[in-house]
């Protein structure tokens, strides 16, 4: 074989050698992405739930404990009296239980669609206060967030007995 | 149990009864410490957020080392309560006593010194709503707060050698020059030995 023809082949090997490296790395990146993708349907949903329950049982322990320090929330009463003060125990009262419910995935999609009527009127009761401003958008992303649970995705880690 | 087309099994309910029931006792905790608040309250009687006119930020408002002429002010003066619409020095009362060490008071972490300065990046941002004044006066300070937009109560005298401290217990309620919940915020007045004057 002449010179030239053996470097033509080698090369060619080379070529389908690298070819196959380079698909088998393509199937390996696909694998991971699906499993990736598997895991997210998988997981996804009952992150966000329990992440969501996390912000109202975190509103929801503090309003109950120190309702003094959130009555400036409270529309249309007075920020210094008692029912102020008793509307905050109602609320974080209610976050509470509705975190519980969310976290633990009890009646979820009841749950998140009331968290979604409270935070409705949390971004409503700031915007019409304050106008659009980065507390209130972020008030939105949570509503989002309680909005997409109502949809009944299939969770894991549900109580459901 | 079906609730809006939802199964809910008995452990569900356990659950959710648990909640409940702690969430009654955490509120019954709550009521019971509603006066431990900050020691002086600047949230007004209107419910909505405090926002500096005309985009000026409020919390540049602390304004210390200035001299002012008059006769000196005593006795501090709720800032929710009604006030004139100009700063005023108050009548005659007795001088402010000294209470309970800020150190030793709940919020003292969130407590942001603004007098004597300099101001730090964190002051300015509890501020954020608030008109503090603070001139020298004397051998004393005057100390006029109030909630940015609204009128500005009377000001109010302090002994030298007096700090002031701006309380904010959560720095999540602020917006740009806005302060949506000044139910958190409040100001201490402190004498040389870090105790609160009332």
């Amino acid at each position: 074989m002449s010179k030239s023809a053996r470097a033509t082949e080698e090369h060619g090997s080379r070529v389908d050698r690298a070819g196959q490296e380079a698909s088998a790395e393509q199937g390996r990146a696909g694998e991971i992405a699906d499993r990736v993708q598997g895991l997210a349907a998988e997981w996804a949903p009952t992150l966000a739930r329990v992440l969501l329950g996390l912000v109202l049982a975190w509103f929801g322990y503090h309003e109950l404990m120190t309702p003094q320090l959130w009555t400036g929330y409270v529309p249309g009463v007075a920020a210094t009296s008692q029912v102020a003060i008793a509307l905050v125990l109602v609320h974080g009262w209610v976050l509470l239980v509705l975190a519980v419910a969310i976290i633990a995935g009890v009646a979820l999609r009841l749950a998140a669609a009331v968290a979604a009527l409270f935070l409705l009127q949390i971004v409503i009761s700031l915007t019409i206060s304050g106008g659009l401003t980065d507390l209130t958008l972020r008030d939105v992303g949570v509503l989002g967030l309680a909005i997409c649970l109502t949809a009944g995705t299939r969770q894991r880690v549900m109580l459901t007995r | 149990m079906r609730i809006a087309g939802e199964t809910v099994g008995p452990r569900g309910v356990t659950v959710l009864a648990v909640s409940a029931v702690v969430g009654i006792l955490l509120g019954v905790h709550g009521w019971g410490g509603r006066h431990n608040g900050l020691p002086s309250t600047l949230g007004g009687p209107g419910p909505s957020p405090s926002a500096a006119p005309h985009g000026r930020p409020a919390s540049s408002s602390a304004t210390p080392g200035q001299s002012t002429q008059g006769p000196p002010t005593q006795g501090p003066t709720a800032a929710g309560s009604p006030a004139p619409s100009s700063p005023a020095p108050a009548s005659n009362s007795p001088a402010p006593s000294p209470g309970a060490k800020l150190s030793s008071q709940s919020y003292a972490s969130y407590a942001f010194q603004e007098w004597p300065g300099p101001v730090s990046a964190s002051a300015k941002a509890a501020a954020t709503g608030l008109v503090i004044t603070v001139r020298k006066h004397g051998s004393g300070i005057m100390v006029t707060a109030g909630v940015a937009g609204q009128p500005t109560p009377a000001a109010r005298f302090y002994p030298t050698g007096t700090k002031v401290y701006v309380i904010e217990a959560s720095m999540g309620d602020d917006s740009g020059n806005s302060d949506y919940n000044l139910g958190d915020d409040g100001l201490a007045v402190t004498d040389s030995q870090g105790r609160i004057l009332q």
